[in-house]
């Protein structure tokens, strides 16, 4: 009786496969998650949307794409003519993002020290330091810079100043999750030697997160130097300023020149910190 | 003699409902070496870090020296912590620092804000530490990271740092659990030795009852949060062993005594 019921199930089972060839085994979950069906359409009603505020002319941009390689043509036209100013502007660049990125060490590790949660124990303390700079996280560096710019005057001043209040509310955040990542045990350890907070903080939480803030540090390098490059834009100086003014006065060359430069030199960050890194870790 | 640490009705309940301890009285003199056994959860972590206020207790009190730390907050506390040092299953070191500033960190509960914050440890303390480094035998160590050594060098460096506090109570939480057999003799001997050579009292929380029997002065039973057996290592039978452990001795793998032998013998 068995063995008849199996095979009718067997034979029901193997029937429908050879009818339909078509016919395939599902590999998805069953259940199905009715968020993303939600989430693709209200990308595609929004996608059209913006299309359609915008007006953008699809016809006249495809009649300038051959003009993208004219220009890049140009560009690759290196003109040395002007490489004493292009130069100085690069050190000035790096300066910038060299010193802004110091003191939002200094201030990250010190905001990171009152944000993070297991130094002092003092919840209120960590939460309005987080929450005052997810506020400063939230707006952009080029806006913080032009803020600077309005207060501290044109030049590279105003840059250091507005990337650092981006860098160090990026530090705080980061490097107070750095510390809050410290075993308990170990901070444990070192109140049952009679430390104060700060000791214990000093010696032992800081030199436990060495490693990890050199890693922030080094990725912020880098990206504080490329928003530097922006920034020259904008009117706060450096190698920025020299692109966009050559590029306004057609002078290609010098352009290209420039632009090669921040690139060579934000490769050779990157690979600088790659090797620091594994030296700490 | 004046005791050392005394516990008068001390209870612990956690956030979550669970009495950890209830209602603990116990005294301790200078010399002493206590074993704390029971099963896990019988409140032996919590006796312990109720004594240093790692953990405040929710009733009684806990008098140290003298002193009672159980109130006690900010400076004095730290100058209550101080008198103890502490020893732990994992050894807790900071691993990016050298085995010399482990053992400085000792210090940091006698220095003051400015010196501690930036670590000026006095020339007297590290000639202390490098003694007291060549006493455990980890002298060529001394400037490697923590991270370097092994498990049983580890704790021996743990063991330092507690010594350099000048304590007058060792408190150690589980010292051997993540040991192997030879460095939890050691560690066990060096634990003995040290505090008999200065005159420290010393608790120690352990799981293995062959080495309470063999190491201490007295052992104190925990069980549910209640001290169940207090009395030399001698007076711990098989009736009180059940009474701890809420199961009888066959139950339990006791380790490396002449029983186990014998029982094998038998089943030959």
């Amino acid at each position: 009786m068995n063995l008849n019921s199996n095979e009718t199930a067997f034979e029901i089972n193997l029937k429908p496969a050879v009818a339909k060839r078509t016919a395939r085994i599902p590999v998805k979950c069953k259940q199905k998650n009715r968020f993303i069906p939600v989430f693709l359409g209200t990308v595609a009603v929004l996608t059209i949307l913006s299309l359609w505020y915008l007006e953008i002319d699809w016809g006249k941009m495809a009649s300038r794409i051959p003009d993208v390689g004219e220009v890049f043509w140009d560009l690759a036209h290196l003109d040395f003519a002007n490489m004493d100013l292009v130069f100085s502007s690069l050190v000035e660049t790096i300066s910038i993002a060299v010193l802004s990125l110091l003191y939002s060490l200094i201030l990250g590790i010190i905001f990171g020290m009152l944000a993070a949660k297991n130094v002092f124990r003092i919840p209120v303390l960590s939460v309005v330091t987080q929450s005052f700079f997810t506020f400063l996280r939230a707006v952009p560096t080029p806006v913080w810079v032009l803020l600077m710019l309005v207060c501290l005057g044109m030049g590279p001043e105003a840059g250091v100043a507005g990337l650092c209040v981006h860098t160090t509310a990026f530090f705080t955040k980061s490097f107070a999750q750095s510390f809050e990542n410290i075993p308990d045990e170990t901070i444990e350890a070192l109140e049952a030697t009679g430390a104060n907070r700060l000791s214990i903080f000093t010696n032992a939480i800081l030199p436990a997160a060495l490693p990890q803030i050199v890693a922030w540090a080094g990725m912020r390098l880098e990206t504080n130097f490329s928003e530097c490059a922006i920034l020259g834009m904008v009117g706060a100086g450096g190698i920025g300023y020299v692109i966009s003014n050559s590029l306004q006065g057609y002078d290609y060359g010098t352009a290209g020149v420039a632009i090669l430069l921040v690139f060579l030199v934000a490769y050779c960050i990157e690979r600088i910190f790659v090797r620091i890194k594994k030296k700490f870790s | 003699m004046e005791p050392i640490l005394k516990f008068d009705r001390v209870s612990k309940h956690y956030p979550n409902g669970v009495h950890a301890l209830k209602e603990v009285s116990l005294e301790v003199t200078e010399g002493e070496f206590i074993s704390v056994i029971g099963p896990s959860g019988s409140g032996k972590s919590t006796l312990l870090r109720a004594i240093n206020r790692l953990i405040p207790i929710s009733g009684g009190t806990v008098w140290l020296d003298g002193q009672t730390v159980s109130n006690q907050h900010g400076k004095g506390l730290r100058e209550q912590r101080r008198k103890v040092g502490m020893i732990f299953q994992n050894y807790n070191l900071v691993y990016s620092l050298s085995v010399l500033q482990n053992v400085l960190h000792g210090r940091l509960g006698y220095m003051n804000g400015f010196q501690g914050v930036f670590g000026l440890y006095r020339e007297k303390d590290k000639r202390e530490a490098l003694d007291l480094l060549k006493e455990l035998g980890l002298e060529q160590f001394s400037y490697n990271r923590a991270s370097d050594l092994s498990g049983g060098q580890k704790q021996r460096v743990g063991i330092a740092r507690a010594i350099m506090q000048n304590p007058k109570l060792l408190l150690c939480d589980e010292p051997i659990a993540s040991l192997d057999p030879s460095s939890a003799k050691t560690i066990m001997e060096l634990l003995r030795d040290m505090t008999q050579k200065r005159n420290i009292a010393c608790i120690v929380n352990l799981h293995q009852l062959d080495v309470a029997l063999k190491y201490s002065t007295r052992i104190i039973g925990l069980s549910k949060g209640e001290i169940v057996f207090d009395g030399t290592p001698a007076q711990l039978n098989d009736e009180m062993i059940e009474k701890i452990y809420g199961t009888s001795r066959e139950n339990l793998m006791i380790g490396g005594n002449d029983d186990d032998k014998a029982d094998t013998a038998d089943c030959a």
